[in-house]
């Protein structure tokens, strides 16, 4: 199953955060931080695959079944979309190959949504990134691979605001987030 | 009064450069109080903001209450929200949680399909098992709702109820399998139900083999790759169990292989089939090889494959798996595998690393340790400018900054960025990790891969160049402590190993000595360790010992003395000192001790030269902070002194022609010293296979009268008369020594009966030239050691290079000595094999391995145990029980707990599910019977102290202390009551432990017992951010005291 999906950018600065496993708030952001180090020091040709960041190594190097080693998260896979990166930590019962779509699904989701998606549009609209995400994933389970049904899951909820578009008239934003009542 | 909503956050922050951390805590002063508010529309947009600043790390554990305010809202919008913060907010200890259950049971019923989502979604975040019991009923209905995308979220969350509360699956099962068995179900619903079939497969496999015509239907059907590839996981752990599959999913599996365009699926089935063990089960069969060279023959197009490092790693990954059971398969692919090892991405070096690991063999050992040497030394410079170019936001946490230029964030994501290819400088832990593995590679199984020892010694000499640095600068600094140490450790296993190989392979001790010396010498120091700092002197204490112990095979003993006595020896880590302690005198005694050279003059200035040199060296040590250092500092400084005592006053001969003794104390005596037994390698576990002799019972005081006599010894104190040896030697000053120095210590030695010794060491030295007494010493030393694990086999001392001494007591009496040496290998003998382990040399030529290289035979000396069976023992017993314990307790941050599910069978819900329940009920009423038991045990013995009070009450005849008395009954009742309950329970759970495993694949595990570690679970374990990890029966004994260590901690 998959244990977290996180987005980051270049900076390291969280854009999503969802952890299917209840974690302090601290931890969360240790492991983003370890995530971001390990990730961030790859450069592009190298592989989607990242080694278990410390936080998440297996407490004794030996000893564990590979049966118990189901449970644990052993892969972290990650893609990097311009300034985004985009990591999905799960265990050993997922396909890498797989996962590697799973994002690329998920990018072209967002794409659909916000039309020529870019990172603002995450900053402003994390509620949909999150809509995005429960539509394709329940509990770490994937549940829908499949674009359309994804986006059209997402439009159900209401409507999908647009990034403001002008970002100094603060003033006149006021459209917000509660455009869809 | 304005309210900021989420937008004007999210600017206020992008507007706030270089100050966000004030901007931040002013919205969150502004969201408590906004929070609070009557109206809900700000309610919800302070929790929304809420929700947005938690991303970055800063807490709202304390709006809990408010989010299961917005999560009732009746709007839909703002029960998102409020669902949303409770999915990223809530935690285990999460209190308002059991408040919210009322409200997710109203949702799940809502009308609306996407209000009733919203529940479904937040559910498997939160869920714990009380409440995952009080939520099925609400949950089960909703696998028949009309909507399927409500259908297979539905199906998710009630397998994320079973993970905390099992007995979910009782009635979901059923109604789940009816999903992935109907046809006509929408495919993503069965897609769905794939996808968790496959998560509990893993756990219990024999319960989904009925589903197996289905899924290979399924399988068969194609259309979802994604699902494809679920579906040859989760064959892959039903094969094992039912071998008639691999039959039935060949042909599908390699007609996938072959037609499929997609590169996951592709891979998956080969994993599948690797994993599943089908190219064992379906070994011999031409089926089974064409897959098997089908497989390795894809895998090889992966490794290949330009531009795609993704398909290079799996590739690894998939290779790595089969190497346990077809190495001489993969080595077959050898060449394309070592190109992986120079790859410049570090998770596929990584892997690759790990392969070659797995795939050495005699014939590639050379060409993959040359492979990674030169890696290691040609990636040397780039490592010195290493460190990451961004390592922001590891120290501090990350705060939302203000981003830099608008320009870069509107970029579109779609097209992949672009990077510097530059190749990434080796890490020092790869490094580290490198080293390892190339001296595991070369030590497995005691040097069956190794041809050429005396190139492995290079190859160690060579490594120590390439030692990562101990301090390590920044960069990882998490883990900078625990790497570190690693580090220490690396050169400190260079020299281990290097050690190791001299005393296995007496053939190449001379080059392993000369290797020692060349890393000892002072002026080479700069050519072996390069510039990398002190990362790599830890080598050194394995080099001095070495040096020391063959000193006689140095080729320039001098030097390596002149660079042991160097100045800045002082400043080496302890360890390392001490080993040069030892080697110091080692070598000086090979230096000194010739007794056919005349005792010359020039001889005499120079041993004394030598030993002002060590003594001069050894001075400061005396005051070392570390005690060893001090001791054996002391130990030989004082044999120094003696030496020159004994050195200066032999005269020597003025004429060259003359043939004067050196003398005996430097000639015999101080070489007599490093000459006993030869270093062996023993065993680790040969300590614990010692037997306990009969007459020894451990439980027995060694003196019955112990008390006593020290009591008396405290009287006598004052009494003590001059006589007492011990009492002399640890309170006079050592006068009579210094009398002694006035005459010269070769006299003494010489004087056979020294009546007047006092001195420990001349004691012994003066002795040891009476054979008489040397051959009763050894016998007493022999006796002594027989059950000493350290003395196993010395059954031939040949350390006679090393001791002249030693040859002329085995020409004097050599049969009697071999007799008294063979006493404590006669004893060890457990068995028949008595006469293998009496006898080293043949033990040896059994297990030497056959070594391939023609031109030269080496000889690896197995390591010395008693059994020779290591297998048959535990090898730890001591630690085993407890590291499993250990390994649960740090259990992996992310991990979601599936361990209960394997004590649940589904195939109780069959018609032969009455059966067994029955069996569980009897067994349920045991348990009670046996619990009453103990109470009414625990009653009968609190009864019997009450009355034994009540004597002792009314012995005492006195009324008004009654009342006293009485109250330290009720005490001690209460507290027996206590203990006693305990131990019942404890018993309870053991032996409900014991009844449960034989059974557990066919019982289910008593409500009872259930209960029990949940409150377990409850109480202790959810203090660490995890899931509630239902104890297997197994493991119950050791929740039972974890529970127990809480009781205790809390009663005071």
């Amino acid at each position: 199953m998959i244990n977290a999906f996180l987005i980051f950018n270049n900076n390291g600065q969280p854009r999503l955060t969802k952890f299917y496993t209840q974690l302090d708030t601290a931890v969360q952001q240790r492991l983003i931080s370890e995530i971001f180090t390990l990730v961030s020091a790859r450069p592009s040709s190298s592989c989607n695959f990242l080694p278990l960041p410390p936080l998440l190594s297996p407490p004794t190097s030996s000893s564990t079944s590979t049966q118990e080693h189901n449970d644990a998260p052993s892969l972290v896979t990650y893609r990097h979309y311009a300034t985004l990166y985009f990591i999905v930590i799960s265990t050993a019962t997922e396909s890498p190959l797989a996962l590697l779509d799973l994002i690329q699904v998920y990018v072209e989701a967002l794409d659909r949504l916000f039309e020529n998606v870019c990172e603002l549009d995450l900053i402003f609209n994390f509620e949909t990134l999150h809509a995005v995400l429960g539509e394709m994933m329940v509990g770490g389970v994937v549940v829908e691979t499949g674009l359309d049904r994804v986006v059209e899951g997402v439009k159900a909820q209401g409507r999908v605001a647009k990034r403001p578009v002008n970002e100094s008239r603060s003033g006149i934003g006021m459209q917000g987030i509660w455009a869809g009542r | 009064m304005f309210e900021k909503d989420i937008y004007q956050l999210i600017r206020g922050l992008r507007s706030h450069k270089g100050n966000e951390r004030e901007y931040i805590q002013d919205c969150l002063k502004e969201c408590r109080r906004e929070i609070r508010g009557a109206d809900m529309d700000q309610k919800a947009t302070a929790l929304l903001k809420l929700v947005y600043l938690e991303m970055f790390g800063h807490d709202m554990s304390w709006a809990s209450f408010n989010v299961l305010e917005v999560m009732s809202s009746p709007k839909y919008l703002q029960k998102r929200v409020g669902y949303l913060a409770a999915v990223q907010s809530f935690r285990p200890d999460t209190e308002v949680l059991m408040l919210a259950e009322n409200l997710l049971k109203k949702d799940l019923n809502s009308p609306d399909k996407t209000m009733m989502s919203l529940p479904l979604i937040a559910i498997p975040h939160v869920i714990n098992p009380s409440m995952a019991n009080s939520l099925l009923t609400d949950i089960l209905p909703r696998l028949s709702h009309s909507n399927p995308s409500i259908r297979k979220k539905t199906i998710v969350t009630l397998y994320r109820l079973a993970l905390v509360y099992p007995e979910t699956l009782r009635p979901a099962w059923p109604k789940i399998k009816e999903r992935i068995l109907d046809e006509d179900e929408d495919p993503s619903v069965t897609a769905a139900v794939v996808n968790v079939v496959c998560e509990l497969g893993w756990r219990r496999p024999q319960d989904f083999l009925p589903l197996a015509p289905r899924l290979f239907e399924l399988l068969t059907q194609g259309g979802n790759n994604w699902m494809a590839i679920k579906i040859i996981k989760l064959f892959s752990t039903l094969t094992p169990l039912e071998p008639r599959l691999v039959k039935k999913l060949l042909p599908p599996l390699t007609s996938i292989i072959k037609t499929t365009p997609a590169m996951s699926l592709l891979y998956e089935c080969i994993n599948g089939i690797i994993q599943g063990g089908i190219m064992e089960a379906a070994e011999g069969t031409t089926e089974g090889d064409e897959v098997a060279r089908l497989c390795l023959s894809k895998l090889r197009a992966m490794l290949v494959v330009e531009g795609d490092p993704n398909l290079r790693y799996v590739a690894l990954l998939a290779f790595a798996k089969i190497t346990s059971s077809h190495a001489d398969l993969v080595s077959q692919h050898q060449d394309v595998i070592l190109e992986c090892i120079d790859d410049a991405d570090i998770s596929i070096r990584t892997r690759a690393l790990d392969l070659v690991v797995g795939m050495i063999n005699a014939n590639n050992l050379q060409t993959v340790v040359e492979r990674l040497l030169r890696q290691l030394s040609s990636a040397g410079a780039a490592s010195e400018i290493g460190g990451h170019p961004q390592d922001r936001g590891i120290n501090a946490g990350v705060v939302p900054m203000a981003d830099d230029d608008d320009d870069d964030l509107q970029a579109s994501i779609k097209p992949k960025g672009q990077k510097s290819a530059q190749a990434p400088p080796l890490p020092e832990d790869y490094r580290a990790s490198v080293i390892e593995r190339i001296l595991e590679m070369c030590s497995r199984g005691n040097y069956t891969n190794m041809n050429d020892f005396e190139w492995y010694i290079g190859v160690l000499v060579d490594l120590v160049k390439q030692c990562p640095a101990t301090a390590s600068t920044g960069s990882f600094n998490s883990t900078s402590l625990t790497t570190a140490k690693a580090k220490q450790s690396i050169a400190d296993k260079i020299g281990a190993e290097l050690l190791n190989v001299a005393v296995r392979v007496k053939a190449v001790r001379p080059d392993a000595a000369a290797a020692a010396q060349s890393l000892l010498l002072i002026e080479r120091r700069d050519h072996h360790f390069g510039p990398r700092g002190s990362g790599n002197q830890g080598v050194l204490a394995g080099a001095a010992f070495l040096a020391g112990e063959y000193a006689t095979m140095l080729p320039d003993p001098e030097a390596v003395l002149t660079s042991l006595l160097q100045s800045s020896t002082a400043q080496l880590p302890t360890n390392t000192l001490i080993n040069y302690l030892q080697a110091i005198p080692k070598v000086f005694s090979v230096i000194t001790n010739n007794e056919r050279k005349s005792w010359t003059t020039s001889r005499q200035s120079n041993t004394v030269l030598l030993i002002a040199r060590i003594v001069h060296f050894m001075e400061p040590l005396t005051m070392h902070p570390n005690l060893d250092v001090q001791e054996r500092a002391v130990e030989y400084l004082d044999l120094m002194r003696l030496a020159s005592e004994a050195v200066s006053s032999h005269e020597p001969c003025s004429d060259t022609s003359d043939f004067v003794e050196p003398p005996l104390l430097i000639t015999q005596a101080i070489p007599s010293l490093f000459s006993g037994v030869e270093l062996n390698p023993v065993a680790v576990t040969a300590l614990r296979k010692v037997p306990l002799p009969d007459d020894i019972d451990l439980d027995a005081p060694i003196n019955v009268n112990l008390q006593m006599l020290l009591q008396q010894a405290e009287y006598d104190a004052e009494f003590v008369d001059g006589d007492n040896d011990v009492w002399r030697f640890y309170n006079q000053k050592p006068l009579p020594v210094g009398t002694f120095y006035q005459k010269s210590a070769g006299d003494l030695l010489n004087a056979r009966d020294a009546s007047s010794r006092t001195s420990s060491y001349q004691d012994t030295e003066s002795e040891s030239f009476d054979q008489e007494a040397i051959e009763r010493k050894k016998a007493e030393r022999a006796e002594r050691y027989r059950d000493d694990p350290y003395y196993i086999a010395p059954v031939e001392r040949r350390s006679g290079s090393l001791t002249p001494m030693h040859n002329i007591l085995r020409n004097s009496n050599g049969d009697q000595e071999l007799d008294v040496d063979a006493i404590p290998v006669m004893e060890l003998k457990l068995d028949d094999t008595r006469d293998v382990a009496s006898d080293p040399e043949r033990m040896r030529r059994k297990k030497s391995q056959p070594v391939k290289k023609p031109k030269r035979h080496f000889e690896i000396a197995a390591e010395e145990t008693i059994d020779g069976g290591d297998e048959n023992m535990p090898t730890s017993y001591s630690s085993s029980p407890s590291k499993p314990a250990i390994s649960r307790g740090k259990k992996s941050l992310l991990e979601v707990d599936s361990s209960a599910l394997s004590s649940l069978s589904l195939t109780d819900v069959t018609p032969s599910g009455g059966h067994i329940s029955q069996l569980e009920i009897e067994r349920r009423q045991a348990e009670e019977q046996e619990m009453a038991n103990a109470l009414k045990e625990v009653e009968r013995l609190r009864l019997e102290m009450q009355r034994a009070q009540e004597k002792i009450e009314m012995r005492g005849d006195l009324p008004e202390d009654g009342t006293i008395v009485k109250r330290k009954t009720k005490k001690k009742k209460t507290r027996v009551v206590d203990v006693g309950a305990e131990t019942g329970v404890a018993e309870d759970v053991q032996e409900d432990a014991a009844a449960v495993k034989p059974k557990k694949k066919k019982k289910k595990k008593s409500p009872a017992a259930d209960d029990e570690t949940r409150a377990v679970v409850d109480d202790g374990t959810f203090d660490d951010e995890l899931p509630a990890p239902i104890a297997k029966p197994k493991r119950k004994k050791k929740r039972q005291v974890v529970f127990d260590e809480d009781g205790t901690e809390e009663a005071p």
